[in-house]
């Protein structure tokens, strides 16, 4: 059970949870370095460390973020033809950006503190003892 | 990139499918296709295969890019509204016929007429018609109405079809007559026929477009 918990699916799918709450956010953060394509964000999510995040995942996102008003298209000078359509980060993209990355901050500091609590050898350092009386 | 293209235009006509299936609205659909497109002939100008980045399943793709773009999915239900208001105008004929028939036996048990009294043909055929036309869309309206309650700006879509059946009605019911009386009022099937249709046709499409109306405006 634990064994089949540790395997790659079982890490791929943590990932993926892990993931769920944050891709917005990422997807934010690489339109502020550079507007972008959909299928370009897949490939920079994959060299920032992500690994394979589909586009079947981020385009609806975009699409969400368009909705919020939170990204918009902008033209592209293509050098075979007429400027391309790519995502950019509006004024409100920015400053949501801002926001959530100082309440991830924070959220993560809180997980990280919570996690260096742990004591790397649990019950070696405590003994419990049953008091009788 | 001929290839290309008509593998996007593939791939946005699947998506444009589901997106109609889902009562998304022309223009949000064309809103979606465009932004779709842009980005799909990009990648596949930067040598990428549209359909693998789409995945296995373009209309799961759709479904999702249609959620998150929050665009209207108001189901039209065209075949189903249609149905339910041709059974139910149909309905409200027979019942309207037997209520005649038990009318006119007791009316004829209480009253004699005078006998000089001539009723206009122009009259009579005005109330024949008038009161069939008027219960078949009542019917019609409450069959819709009530029979699929469940559906989606129904109410708006019988309101609809109070307003707009009646002239569509007796338009069709007009256009019936004077094609039998182009020919003089054959009895024969194909003339009874052709005026039926003339009438079914003028009901579905007053309905058809009630339908439409309340979905067009439920954005």
């Amino acid at each position: 059970m634990i064994a089949a918990e540790d395997g790659p699916e079982a890490v791929a799918e943590r990932q993926a949870q892990l993931l769920r709450g944050c891709l917005d956010m990422c997807l934010l953060a690489l339109l502020a370095e550079e507007p972008a394509h959909g299928y370009e964000l897949v490939r920079r999510l994959d060299t920032a460390g992500f690994g394979t995040v589909s586009y079947g995942t981020v385009y609806p996102l975009i699409t969400r973020l368009h909705r919020l008003g939170l990204v918009a298209n902008a033209l592209q000078p293509s050098p075979s033809g007429p400027p391309r359509k790519i995502h950019r980060l509006t004024e409100s993209g920015h400053e949501r950006l801002r926001a959530w990355s100082e309440q991830w901050a924070q959220f993560a500091g809180v997980v990280n503190a919570t996690l260096a609590a742990r004591p790397s050898n649990p019950g070696g350092d405590h003994e419990h003892v049953d008091v009788a009386r | 990139m001929s290839t290309s293209t008509s593998l996007v235009d593939d791939l946005l006509a699947t998506a444009d499918r589901e997106w109609r299936a889902l009562g998304v609205q022309r223009d949000d659909r064309a809103a979606l296709a465009a932004d779709l497109r842009a980005d799909l002939e990009a990648a596949a100008g930067d040598g990428l295969d549209p359909a693998q980045l789409l995945g296995a399943s373009p209309r799961e793709f759709a479904l999702r890019v249609a959620e998150e773009a929050g665009v209207g999915r108001t189901p039209p239900r065209y075949g189903q509204v249609l149905g339910v208001a041709t059974v139910g105008a149909l309905l409200a004929l027979v019942v309207g016929f037997l209520g005649v028939i038990g009318l006119h036996q007791i009316l004829v048990a209480a009253f004699d007429l005078p006998p000089g009294l001539r009723v206009p043909v122009w009259l009579a055929a005005g109330v024949f018609y008038g009161g069939v036309a008027a219960v078949a869309v009542t019917g019609a309206v409450l069959a819709v109405r009530f029979g699929l309650r469940d559906a989606p700006r129904i109410r708006h879509t019988a309101a609809r079809m109070a307003l707009l059946l009646p002239p569509a009605v007796a338009a069709s019911i007009a256009a019936a007559v004077a094609l039998g009386w182009s020919f003089d009022f054959p009895l024969t099937p194909l003339i009874m026929g052709a005026e039926a249709a003339i009438v079914l046709g003028g009901f579905l499409a007053a309905t058809t477009l009630a339908r439409r109306w309340s979905i067009r405006t439920a954005i």
